[in-house]
């Protein structure tokens, strides 16, 4: 219940973010735009409307993400309102989690607003419901979560600004996991070591990456769902992995 | 917290973060099957795009790109062209009109000044069609471009007929961009044509039939389907004049105005017309009795020509050729030596020093040639080597059909004292094809005009044929 009551007030603050709610304007409003690209052919155009639109989601909602969780922690330590809340019966863990919540509440919100646009806009310029989106940004939702269990877990050590930069390189790096898997064959041996390291130790956003199947209709993927829900379970397990860990620098952190 | 619940989340970390390796190791073949055919593309991508392929953006950025290029085709910017078709096919291999626009750019829009194809791109466009195919092997339009450029640029039938026939396999895209319908009906056409085209005249009558039923079919499930009905009707066109060719090439020559107007019905085995009105003498000695094959008396066709190199790199033909106006003799000047590249991945670039001219030229009143000036492009035609083969040739496989009522398909009907040589098919059972054929070879001194050429230059086709197969630019 503390947990949910943080996380209840974590949403209500950043819902009040006008930085976000920028961010979720001009993304809103690029997706908007996405139909002037219709002097392609129709099949150009629906793909470059369904990447561009796609593309849009997923920016937006990895700035939104990086922005809200590498702010929740440090923010309250900055303003001191951490003193009145720890004062309180509520446990540093509850506070982590609610703070983690709040966030990623935030970012449901803002991604699923992005993503009615998306199938809206999509329905305006194809005359159909182009439902099989919803697994795109339902993936991009999940990658968002594990990006932003990695920037609280991050951000109970590191400031905001170096936050920022560390979370968005390991997303650089991480989002290359197709070359990184590829690497893990390479001939070399430091190579090979090395691409094995970044391969399994780093969160791979790449995995959440099946645009090509969304993109182009004419790609099969065996078991999409199993696939699909694969990605849902690591991105689940190896967020608990990371909030662990927030948890317990977070605990032994003077404050 | 306390000592032991740290201490419990501290042991279950290990498991949890193995349970992410197995995850990862679980889905790694299933993220390399989803990504086959994609390149990492960073260098040659400038600044605003660099940041996409790293954030996974890859298909986005192939999009814009290609929104690049498309500014590029209205600016005539064509060499800049290339390069963005390339990036775009590794960051996005699935987008299918890509493959086919740049094949096509690359077959049709570099020429020279007086609009002659620049025949080195060929390999490079159809090596992109191919990886295209590779990429996307679910459905028809890629296959089909490759039987489109192999008949109509490359006027190689017999690649033309295996692509349209992989065509006719695979599916099409429906509204939803899904692979669920069949591959449309024009991709049969195609293919009786490519089969036209190599004289197997009864396979492509099957493959017509074939079309009809299929056409036949989905009007009876919407009789109102009029693009349908039209495809329908052009059909049985096309399997009917075909078969009304086969009887007057071979059998008894038809006088298709009379046709027109007096034939009711046809032996649809044999194409023979009822009433005989068509096909039989109304005037002369003859009246009552059935005409003789088309292709019954073999036509002089009185083929020759002399060329000249009227100014360095400038070549006049000169001429002849006994038949109707209209028909089109085929002209190409290409290195010695030269064979078609096999290119085993897509590059566009191309070996400038290669000189390809290939151009066709109709006869009017029994002559042929203009001046083809090959002056005026130095890098398209770089006359870098030291000899040639400047060939001229007539094949009635790719003339008009008014022209092939003359010779039949395969050029029965022609005969010439000098000229004629055949070309046998790899294919089975597939008729020899009769062309005319006069091939020179030049040294580069004639190429500018320092030397004539001669009669003595003239090299027998069985000498041409062995030295550089059948295979022309």
């Amino acid at each position: 219940m503390v947990t949910l009551a943080i996380a209840k007030q974590t949403l209500d603050d950043m819902l009040r973010r006008k930085v976000l709610l920028i961010l979720l304007i001009v993304t809103v409003g690029m997706i908007a735009i996405g139909p002037s690209v219709s002097f392609l052919s129709p099949r150009e155009s629906s793909s470059i409307l369904r990447s561009l639109g796609l593309a849009m989601i997923m920016i937006g909602g990895l700035l939104i993400t990086i922005l809200s969780s590498i702010q929740v922690i440090p923010t309250e330590i900055e303003r001191r309102t951490i003193y009145t809340v720890l004062s309180k019966p509520v446990q540093r863990y509850e506070f982590v989690l609610g703070k983690f919540l709040g966030g990623l509440f935030t970012v449901f919100v803002m991604i699923a607003a992005m993503g009615v646009v998306f199938l809206g806009v999509l329905w305006y310029q194809e005359k159909h419901l182009a439902a099989e989106m919803v697994k795109g940004v339902m993936l991009t939702f999940f990658q968002m979560m594990l990006l932003g269990a990695m920037a609280i877990f991050f951000s109970t050590f590191l400031t905001p600004v170096v936050n920022f930069f560390v979370t968005f390189a390991i997303f650089i790096v991480g989002n290359l996991s197709s070359v990184t898997e590829s690497l893990t064959n390479n001939p070399n041996p430091a190579t090979k070591i090395l691409a094995n390291i970044i391969h399994f130790i780093l969160p791979n956003f790449g995995n959440f990456n099946i645009q090509n199947k969304l993109i182009n209709p004419t790609v099969e993927i065996s078991n999409e769902n199993v696939f699909i829900m694969q990605n849902i379970v690591y991105a689940l397990i190896y967020s608990a992995v990371l909030l662990i860990l927030a948890i317990l620098v977070f605990d032994k952190r003077e404050v | 917290m306390s000592v032991a619940t740290r201490r419990k989340l501290i042991m279950a970390l290990a498991p949890l973060f193995l349970l992410t390796v197995l995850m990862q190791h679980i889905m790694d073949p299933k993220i390399a099957e989803i990504h086959k055919g994609e390149h990492t593309v960073f260098s040659g991508l400038s600044n605003e795009f660099i940041l996409g392929p790293m954030l996974g953006l890859s298909q986005a950025v192939a999009g814009l790109l290609w929104i690049r290029a498309d500014e590029f085709f209205d600016s005539g910017d064509y060499d800049a062209i290339l390069p963005l078709v390339r990036m775009v096919t590794w960051l996005d291999p699935h987008e299918i009109d890509v493959y086919i626009t740049g094949a096509w750019h690359m077959s049709y829009n570099f020429t020279d000044s007086d609009q002659r194809g620049d025949r080195r791109y060929i390999p490079a466009a159809q090596k992109l069609l191919e990886e295209g195919y590779e990429n996307n092997p679910t459905v028809y339009d890629i296959p089909f471009e490759i039987g489109w450029e192999s008949s109509d640029k490359m006027k190689n039938y017999i690649r033309a007929e295996k692509w349209f026939r992989i065509a006719t396999t695979l599916k099409s895209q429906d509204s939803s961009g899904h692979a669920t319908k069949s591959a449309p009906i024009f991709v049969w056409h195609q293919l009786a044509h490519s089969l036209e085209h190599q004289g197997r005249i009864k396979e492509a009558l099957a493959v017509w039939q074939q079309a009809l039923a299929i056409s036949n079919a989905k009007l009876k499930l919407n009789p109102k389907d009029f693009s349908t009905r039209n495809l329908r009707d052009t059909e049985e066109h096309n399997w009917e004049i075909n078969l009304k060719r086969l009887y007057s090439r071979y059998t008894h020559e038809i006088n298709f105005a009379i046709d027109r107007k007096m034939t009711k019905s046809f032996n649809p085995q044999t194409g023979q017309p009822y009433p005989d009105d068509a096909y039989i003498y109304t005037k002369g000695p003859e009246a009552g009795k059935p005409r003789p094959a088309a292709t019954a008396n073999p036509w002089n066709c009185a083929f020759n020509c002399h060329p000249v190199f009227i100014q360095p790199k400038v070549l006049m033909p000169n001429g002849q050729f006994n038949v109707g106006n209209g028909a089109r003799v085929t002209i190409e000047l290409f290195d010695y030596g030269w064979h078609p590249e096999k290119l085993k991945h897509f590059t566009f670039d191309i070996d400038e020093s290669q000189t390809i001219m290939w151009d066709q030229h109709s006869v009017i009143n029994g002559k042929w040639g203009r001046k083809i000036d090959m002056s005026r492009d130095p890098t398209m035609y770089s006359f870098s080597r030291p000899y040639y083969w400047l060939v001229f040739y007539f094949d009635p496989r790719q003339t008009s059909p008014f022209i092939q009522d003359k010779f039949g398909w395969s050029g029965e009907g022609m005969t010439d004292k000098h000229y004629l040589w055949t070309v046998k098919s790899p294919i089975p059972g597939a008729p020899t094809d009769r062309i005319l054929q006069k091939v020179y070879k030049i040294s580069r001194a004639q190429v500018l005009g320092l030397e004539p050429i001669t009669e003595k230059d003239v090299v027998p086709n069985a000498v041409f044929a062995k030295e550089e197969g059948e295979v022309f630019p």
